[in-house]
């Protein structure tokens, strides 16, 4: 049972009184070819945290994020999103989600995608029009702001992805791998932005593959494998606990206790 | 309130893509039912002249109607579904805050809407190439409601099974189009011998065709009652159907 174990818990200083921005309960998916993804997983990610999910390809982590975004039949367990459980509406409202895959509607220009984006997530069209609007500029994505999705370059509709996770004002924000495959100067600036959306307040869960990018960003980490929750810290905590000089060395470290 | 104006966008960007596809979605099937008015109708019908009452141009109108119609609502949902499935844009309406009878009404009217096109076109056309009435317009537009309902809910169903195009197609062409052609769109099934008059009532096209013609010419084989039972009867569970994947999530969601 992972969930007692106290390398798994938060650090009281990072865990304030409120409801949590996320919580999993003993949260278990088989998928319907028998694999055995997560099982009586527990996390709790503190309102207004920046949390990173750290793992191998098939650690568990994409299946998650698609528990507590409804892309998934959970097989037990309970989700829980600002105290809310994920089957009532208001805690989807209150969810925004870039997928690593880039998975925009081929139909719809730019200004389409983020309009109909908020519609589905309940706004009104005069306020979809002018939070699109919004979104164009702070993604530079003005001179495409009429083009169909498949005619945009890579950086463009990664940054489109990103615009529409955040076009309804999400207060949990799950990025799923934003910066794969991206260029140097694309992920400066997808940083940039993330950070800044987080010191407005909005609680971050993010996955990735590279490390730097979560010792640079995250205040929190969790290293998860197998469907387990191996660790969770601060990169400064992790590196203390496993006596490693970056997270490179802590992850090594963990990943071969397993 | 948040998954209703989910709803009418869903709904909306459904008719957006008829729309901005509209040569293929709308023109196509309109061309080719008219081509078939023109070349059997119009052609054949001077040797043909009447079947019981009715002259022959004006006979087959109903059944071409149906036809196109039931066909596109069946294509633009299977294909909708599917292609929003492979692509993986089906997980931002199935990650929004909308129940899933929500995301089931939006996608029906997208084939509702198509159909209704097609069906609104071709009526027009009738009307100036065949000088076809209007015999029971309330009938019409149950008949229609009904047989778009049926179809666009059955698409939805055969896109979030489909593992490939050609699983929409092969039912496009293998199932539906083949009963549609025996459904009594070209004769009444009253000059069949037996047993393919009474095989005929197996086929539920059949009842859509006589309903749209009862709609328009006031003719049937059967009674409208019984049209009109046979096809709510199907589009009852199959919208049913349709709303039981969203809700369950099978095939939807892994």
């Amino acid at each position: 049972m992972y969930r007692d174990d106290e390398r798994c818990r938060a650090p009281a200083a990072l865990v304030p009184q409120r409801a949590p921005a996320l919580e999993l309960r003993g949260l278990t998916k088989r998928y319907d070819d028998g694999t055995l993804a997560v099982e009586d997983f527990d996390l709790q990610v503190h309102d207004g945290a920046f949390f990173g999910l750290l793992g191998p390809n098939g650690a568990g982590k994409t299946t998650v994020i698609s528990a507590v975004c409804n892309l998934i039949r959970v097989t037990a367990g309970e989700v829980l999103v600002f105290g809310e459980p994920i089957t009532s509406l208001r805690a989807r409202s209150w969810i925004g989600l870039a997928e690593q895959d880039i998975n925009l509607d081929r139909f719809l220009s730019v200004r389409e995608t983020l309009i109909y984006h908020g519609g589905y997530f309940g706004m009104r069209r005069e306020q979809a029009e002018e939070r699109a609007e919004e979104m164009i500029d702070a993604f530079d994505l003005r001179a495409k702001r009429d083009v169909r999705a498949p005619k945009l370059s890579g950086g463009q509709r990664r940054r489109l992805l990103l615009a529409r996770a955040l076009m309804h004002r999400p207060r949990l924000v799950i990025l799923d791998e934003p910066t794969a495959g991206v260029d140097y100067e694309l992920r400066q600036e997808l940083w940039r932005y993330i950070r800044r959306l987080h010191a407005e307040g909005t609680t971050i869960l993010l996955t990735t593959h590279y490390l730097e990018e979560a010792e640079a960003l995250c205040e929190e980490i969790a290293l998860i494998r197998g469907g387990k929750l191996l660790a969770r810290d601060s990169a400064e905590g992790l590196r203390e606990r496993y006596g490693a000089t970056n997270l490179a060395g802590v992850y090594v470290k963990a990943m071969a206790e397993v | 309130m948040t998954g209703m104006q989910g709803m009418k966008w869903l709904a909306r960007r459904e008719t957006l893509r008829v729309s901005k596809l509209w040569t293929q979605t709308v023109l196509a099937p309109v061309i080719s039912s008219l081509l078939f008015i023109l070349v059997f109708g119009l052609s054949l019908g001077d040797r043909v002249r009447n079947v019981g009452t009715v002259e022959y141009d004006q006979f087959i109108v109903p059944g071409l109607i149906a036809m196109a119609m039931v066909q596109a609502a069946f294509a633009n949902n299977a294909s909708t579904m599917f292609q929003a499935r492979s692509e993986l844009y089906i997980n931002d309406i199935l990650s929004s805050p909308m129940h899933p009878w929500q995301m089931t009404l939006g996608f029906v009217v997208g084939g509702l809407y198509r159909g209704l096109l097609i069906g609104g076109s071709l009526l027009a056309a009738a009307f100036v190439l065949t000088g076809v009435g209007l015999a029971h317009p309330a009938a019409l537009a149950l008949t229609m409601v009904l047989c778009l309902v049926l179809f666009a809910s059955f698409g939805t169903v055969v896109g979030i099974h489909a593992e490939s195009w050609d699983a929409t197609t092969f039912v496009a062409n293998i199932v539906i189009l083949p009963l549609a052609f025996v459904g009594g769109t070209f004769y009444s099934v009253a000059l069949l011998p037996s047993p393919w008059e009474e095989l005929s009532h197996f086929n539920p096209i059949f009842y859509m065709v006589q309903s749209m013609r009862f709609g328009l010419l006031g003719e049937s084989d059967v009674s409208i009652w019984l049209s009109l039972g046979v096809t709510a009867a199907l589009a009852v569970p199959a919208y049913l159907w349709a709303q039981w994947l969203f809700t369950t999530g099978r095939r939807l969601k892994a």
